[in-house]
């Protein structure tokens, strides 16, 4: 007779529960898709629509046929904002319900935890967030910008003559992977510019963290100090980020005094904001909702009907970048499986080079054959009274995404 | 040699000027309207040149580039072809000239966005009207609040002009003095003393930043009067600053500590008394948040006028919402789990997940949208660089009145004397005849109730949404052991101990370490003395 250890009892525990975890949609002749997007926990509020929207795409291209003469089935899960279940449920998904790519992940560290998981399974996962770079797996596809395409222009932008020509730097971050890292690099940057190390502070907190004082004070001193103009480089994320805005405005700080470079900022972290006193405060996706053109005022549209017909607990009218770079995933892998004319991985990696699809943002995304990432376009975002972001910059075409930063 | 026909055509220019300074250059409203509508650069040059020649435009001049580079701001103006136009609302069917002002149709047109260059020229220039234009003193105010923060780009004769013009003396008072202050480089070394003394007198970072500028000025070196001017105004500005930076770390004290007591005052009542662990009482404190917002849509609906009171009209309302859900919930689970409380712990953790998910499905997931009205929304600058943000005032302020409440309700009511012979000896009670079941739901109920007063004063502070419970829980029980188990009094202390030793330590090491070390000194201070700050004498 075994005799039950903590361990085992725990690891039989976890696997009787698992299956609660995903939830099926139906089962047919189908293909499936996995999503690994929380709907609980401190990135609910942000995550959890990504679900919606992949399944939006998927019905998009169901109602068009299917992939390969077969429909796709979007398998959801609450990771619950917990960052290793992100690599359980992501491990049960490819290993029982053998789904042909996962769709997941916002924040860096919770694709750190699955990344191990889509290697060892030779998984592919699509990601759909603008990240650190400084990776370059065969198993996961960087649907979003690196900093060289999205960080990088926007600091370029408030540091030239169009910009404010800033001097002075706060990086106020999650103490995570991803602030720190982009913190490093953007260090790295200023350092190959000729900026002294005292024109900069960088401070972390706390996941969740919401008392936001005293670092607004230290901001306020600091903007004070001679040595040219000031401005926050802001990373911090989820449910941070309206916290610190709210506390900035409060102390009376407006754009024209010390701009926010708000590198997770979207149009959702604005909801239940007075953006009146935020008005000029800056973020840089490759996407935003003011974007021009009938491909986004398409989608902006079928978002809203979607949310009508699903009664998804969204907001209608309120669309972010990763919506659209989830959106875009679904349907790369689709054109990637259709001309691959098959589901297995290897083959679907294959038939990356060259592929290009029109996305909402008005850019035409390409994928080369060297690595997993995808050529977007850069916007410069502004802040409006009317809790969205005015298009303030925007490059003329998708620069080539580059993975490995020079810069630390 | 000058000559001679050039000397008298510049004399007569002089005349001219003196003579009629106010319109000397009118403005060239359509090269003004037209730059608006040109790149970044062209506008900042016509912003700033509406600043330089602030001092003599006519007002009406001021008044219509005012109008425009407003509707920039707000983006209603578009750009087509043919002009300029002004919209009366962005988005508009139809508008006006921006230099003639006949209607015309909008077209399928640019409407500029401000870059950040550009919009603090157009905020100054904006401001640089209000204070030349504006009827009442509080919008010209409202004016000299925003050029106060680029003082070095605004011109002498803008200020002049104001204060001359000046109705209001207070007004013309602060005019007068930013004025003065203005003259830091000024030749004349007695205008240059007087506007140290000036800058000195309202103390900031930024006015000691300016002052230490001075330091390398030649003046430093060789003119002693102005040295001692100077050494003596930093030494003001920089008592008032360290001064204001006290002030600043006591009040984010008090605020985070009102915080923390908010969110633990219930749970020390319930944790106190009945000894269960309430991991739902976070949830109760979003349902109190979300019964806010009930009451401030019921408003809206039915009495706008009252829009601005909904925070205190849903003190009533959430309170006894609140206190009906933990009824119902210490009815329905509760009552059959008290002799087990590692089940009471799970059970409340389930009707946490429970509680967050219903308001995920029928509210939705997205913050909440407040109105903030005027006692919420922004702050005063109160001294130096302390400034008082109302929306934690009226935290903290909430939080006293909780205290005080919750005070006499417990010292001096029937309720709270049950409450307080159950809290010390449960069988004592019960023998002498209380019915401590119903004592116990009301209990639940009082704590409950707490919890949902604590969801209104944190509405104008945190992001309102189903997940923001989870936040406090943690806190909340670090306090209440902290303090004490059951002891009011022990909450307030350690709410004002946790939150003071956060602000203190956050500047020294980062918050991140700061969470760390105040945990770590808890569990050394319980190790030492595991009944917490205030122990209530119980019999077992």
């Amino acid at each position: 007779m075994t005799h039950l250890t903590r361990r085992s009892f725990v690891g039989t525990a976890a696997l009787l529960a698992a299956p609660a975890l995903i939830r099926p949609a139906f089962a047919a002749d189908t293909v499936k898709l996995g999503c690994l997007f929380s709907s609980s926990g401190t990135m609910a509020n942000i995550e959890g629509r990504l679900n919606h929207v992949v399944r939006m795409a998927a019905d998009e291209i169901n109602g068009r046929g299917g992939v390969n003469g077969r429909q796709i089935e979007v398998l959801t899960s609450d990771p619950a904002s917990d960052w290793p279940l992100y690599a359980q449920v992501g491990r049960q998904m490819l290993q029982q319900e053998k789904v042909a790519a996962l769709f997941g992940c916002w924040t860096s560290v919770s694709r750190k935890s699955v990344l191990p998981v889509v290697e060892q399974n030779d998984g592919l996962l699509f990601y759909p967030l603008h990240f650190e770079g400084d990776e370059n797996s065969k198993n996961v596809v960087y649907v979003n910008s690196p900093p060289a395409s999205s960080v990088l222009p926007a600091v370029d932008y408030l540091m030239g003559q169009d910009g404010v020509g800033a001097k002075r730097f706060f990086m106020i971050g999650s103490d995570y992977v991803w602030p720190r890292t982009i913190n490093k690099q953007l260090k790295g940057y200023w350092k190959s510019k000729g900026v002294p190390e005292s024109a900069w502070r960088e401070e972390y907190v706390p996941f969740g963290f919401s008392n936001f004082q005293t670092l607004v004070n230290q901001v306020r001193s600091f903007a004070s100090q001679p040595g040219g103009q000031p401005i926050v480089v802001l990373t911090v994320v989820g449910s941070s980020i309206p916290d610190f805005l709210r506390e900035f405005a409060n102390q009376g700080i407006s754009a024209t005094d010390v701009p926010i470079l708000g590198l997770d900022m979207v149009e959702a972290d604005l909801e239940g904001l007075d953006t009146g006193k935020l008005v000029g405060h800056l973020n840089c996706w490759a996407y935003l909702q003011a974007a021009k053109g009938e491909r986004n005022k398409t989608f902006l549209g079928d978002w809203a009907s979607y949310v009508k017909a699903k009664n998804v607990p969204f907001s209608a009218d309120t669309v972010i970048d990763p919506m659209v770079s989830a959106y875009d995933s679904v349907h790369l892998w689709a054109l990637a499986a259709a001309k691959a004319g098959s589901f297995a991985v290897p083959e679907v990696r294959e038939a990356f080079a060259g592929l290009s699809f029109d996305d909402p943002s008005g850019y035409t995304l390409t994928m080369t054959g060297e690595n997993n990432y995808v050529s977007r376009g850069v916007f410069i975002g502004s802040v409006n009274e009317k809790r969205g972001f005015d298009v303030l910059v925007q490059s003329a075409d998708a620069p080539k995404p580059v993975p490995f930063s020079p810069y630390g | 040699m000058v000559d001679p026909i050039r000397r008298a055509l510049l004399a007569l220019w002089y005349l001219a000027l003196l003579a009629i300074p106010a319109s000397a250059a009118p403005l060239d409203r359509t090269m003004f309207a037209g730059s608006l509508c040109k790149d970044g650069a062209a506008q900042v040059g016509a912003a700033e040149g509406l600043v330089r020649a602030g001092g003599d435009l006519p007002a009406d001049d001021l008044a219509f580039a005012g109008g425009l580079l407003g509707a920039l701001a707000e983006r209603r103006l578009t750009c087509p072809p043919d002009g300029a136009l002004l919209l009366e609302s962005p988005n508009a069917a139809g508008g006006q000239d921006a230099v003639t002002g006949a209607p015309r149709p909008s077209a399928e047109a640019r409407a500029p966005v401000l870059g950040l260059r550009q919009r603090a020229a157009v905020e100054t220039a904006r401001g640089v009207v209000a204070l030349l234009t504006e009827e009442t003193p509080a919008a010209r105010s409202a004016g000299l609040a925003v050029l106060e923060r680029r003082i070095a780009t605004v011109p002498a004769a803008v200020l002049d002009r104001a204060r001359n013009a000046e109705t209001d003396a207070a007004l013309k008072g602060t005019i007068a003095g930013l004025a003065q202050g203005a003259a830091l480089s000024s030749p004349d070394p007695t205008r240059r003393r007087a506007a140290i003394a000036a800058v000195a007198a309202s103390p900031s970072g930024a006015a000691a930043a300016r002052l230490a500028a001075l330091k390398g000025d030649p003046a430093y070196g060789s003119d002693p009067a102005f040295r001692a001017a100077l050494d003596a105004g930093l030494a003001k500005v920089g008592r008032a600053v360290t001064i204001g930076d006290g002030l600043a770390i006591l009040y984010n004290g008090l605020s985070f500590a009102s915080i923390l007591f908010m969110a633990a005052a219930g749970l020390a009542i319930i944790f106190g008394l009945m000894g269960v662990i309430n991991l739902a009482q976070g949830e109760f404190i979003m349902l109190g948040a979300y019964a806010t917002y009930g009451v401030q849509e019921v408003l809206r609906r039915f009495a706008p006028a009252l829009l601005d009171f909904y925070l205190v009209a849903a003190i009533p309302v959430a309170f006894l919402a609140v206190a009906l859900v933990g009824i119902v919930v210490e009815a329905l689970i509760l009552r059959h789990l008290y002799r087990r409380p590692l089940m009471s712990l799970l059970a409340t953790w389930a009707v946490s997940l429970f509680l967050v998910n219903l308001v995920r499905v029928t509210v939705g997931t997205q913050n909440l949208q407040f109105a903030m009205p005027a006692y919420v929304s922004g702050g005063v600058p109160l001294y130096a660089d302390f400034v008082v943000t109302w929306n934690r005032l009226f935290a903290i302020g909430f939080a006293a009145a909780t205290l005080v409440l919750t005070l006499l309700i417990l010292r001096r009511t029937p309720l709270g004397l049950d409450i307080r012979a159950v809290t010390q000896n449960r069988d004592m009670a019960a023998c002498l005849g209380l019915p401590t079941r119903r004592v116990d739901r009301l209990a639940f109920g009082l704590g409950s109730g707490l919890a949902g007063l604590a969801g209104v004063a944190l509405c104008p502070i945190y992001s309102v949404n189903p997940g923001m419970g989870s936040g406090f829980i943690v806190d909340s029980f670090m306090v209440v052991v902290l303090g004490g188990v059951g002891s009011l009094a022990g909450t307030l202390v350690a709410a004002l101990g946790v939150g003071g030793a956060n602000v203190l330590i956050e500047p020294i090491s980062g918050a991140v370490a700061a969470k760390v070390i105040v945990l770590i000194g808890i569990i050394l201070f319980l190790q030492r003395r595991p009944e917490g700050l205030f122990a209530v004498r119980r019999r077992r």
